[in-house]
């Protein structure tokens, strides 16, 4: 049972991405090059979407969440990392696997590349969380948490001001 | 200027432009995530990578694969018959049937925005695909997520740790696109 609503949620997810052009290597590298925003405005929707979806869950009581650790220096270190591979594939581990179905070998490639970084991180493990992942290590934490306030208080207008953002920024500027 | 055309196998359809706009994809997207959560955990990807290398490690090398503690808690149990794996199951799934539906499939090997920048040649860009997913889950894994988990589940969250990472991604992402698909020396 577990595993059909997996594969069904995860099933529209990989349609939703399919179909709004996220796995388009030229779509991803012009965004980032910030010549045509779609890619970003459909990252600052589904974001405005989920803050205020997921408080409006978290004040029913009904939310699983699951909050990541923080480790500071370690998180920056990886995001900057991440985001090499991003521009230089122009997938990311989900896209790529879009992508892979759509029938473009690139990000067949990618996909085993993702795989074997993921080993290689998996047998560095070890080492480098001695060496940067317990720098700073601060837990769970959350904004609202560190401000001691109701999440909703901030994501309410947070994802809205995502939502306000999202049909503000330019969009493919006639390149259609 | 460029325009999306297939740099190798001209068949006639654009890459895979979207059919869905931003809006109705972000709205779609966001709706994925409030069900997950609502019904089992925060949206993820990049950790199913791990499972699936160990699980793969542990049938051919088991005492290779339980060598490394990580990829034994990670794939806990040798299994892929979890909720978590199922779900990115799910996305090459979905991607397909919406390809299908939409006939938006793409053999080009190497994409117009690469072509201009670094020419045609199928192996560089081979190469450099497999570099770039490198990359991308040794830093997702360092990080503990990626783009699903970070941005779209923890942002959501309003979680520390992924704004950190969300920030650090697009800083080094934009910086890198700019310096590599950049107009300078363009034709």
């Amino acid at each position: 049972m577990m595993l059909l609503l997996g594969l069904v949620l995860g099933t529209a997810f990989g349609a939703a991405l399919q179909l709004s052009g996220a796995s388009s290597h030229t779509k991803v590298t012009r965004a980032l090059r910030l010549k045509d925003l779609t890619i970003i405005k459909l990252i600052v929707t589904a974001i405005g979407v989920g803050l205020i979806g997921v408080h409006l869950l978290d004040l029913s009581g009904w939310a699983n969440m699951k909050v990541k650790d923080l480790f500071l220096p370690g998180m920056i270190v990886a995001g900057l990392i991440f985001g090499v591979g991003f521009a230089v594939s122009g997938y990311c581990p989900g896209t790529a696997l879009v992508a892979a179905a759509e029938g473009k070998p690139d990000a067949w490639v990618t996909v085993l590349g993702g795989m074997f970084g993921a080993l290689v991180f998996a047998f560095m493990f070890p080492d480098l969380e001695t060496m940067l992942l317990s720098l700073g290590e601060y837990g769970p934490v959350t904004i609202h948490g560190l401000l001691g306030i109701q999440g909703a208080i901030l994501a309410f207008p947070l994802g809205g001001l995502c939502l306000w953002l999202a049909a503000r920024l330019p969009g493919s500027g006639g390149a259609r | 200027m460029t325009h999306d055309t297939l740099a190798l196998h001209g068949t006639g359809h654009k890459d895979t432009n979207p059919v869905l706009g931003w809006w109705a994809g972000g709205v779609a997207i966001g709706v994925v995530l409030i069900l997950a959560v609502a019904l089992v955990q925060p949206i993820g990807v990049s950790t199913q990578y791990v499972v699936l290398d160990g699980v793969l490690l542990h049938n051919v090398l088991p005492d290779v694969a339980s060598k490394s503690p990580y990829l034994a808690k990670t794939a806990a149990g040798w299994t892929l018959a979890t909720y978590e794996f199922f779900f990115v199951l799910g996305i090459p799934l979905g991607a397909l049937l919406a390809a299908m539906a939409t006939s938006r499939f793409s053999t080009r090997v190497v994409p117009s925005e690469w072509s201009t920048r670094f020419g045609s040649n199928p192996g560089h860009r081979l190469v450099w695909s497999f570099v770039g997913g490198f990359l991308l889950l040794f830093g997702a894994r360092f990080g503990g997520g990626c783009t699903s988990g970070h941005m779209i589940s923890g942002v959501s969250q309003l979680a520390v740790s992924s704004l950190v990472f969300s920030v650090a991604l697009f800083a080094s992402a934009i910086v890198t696109a700019r310096w590599m698909y950049g107009d300078r020396g363009k034709r």
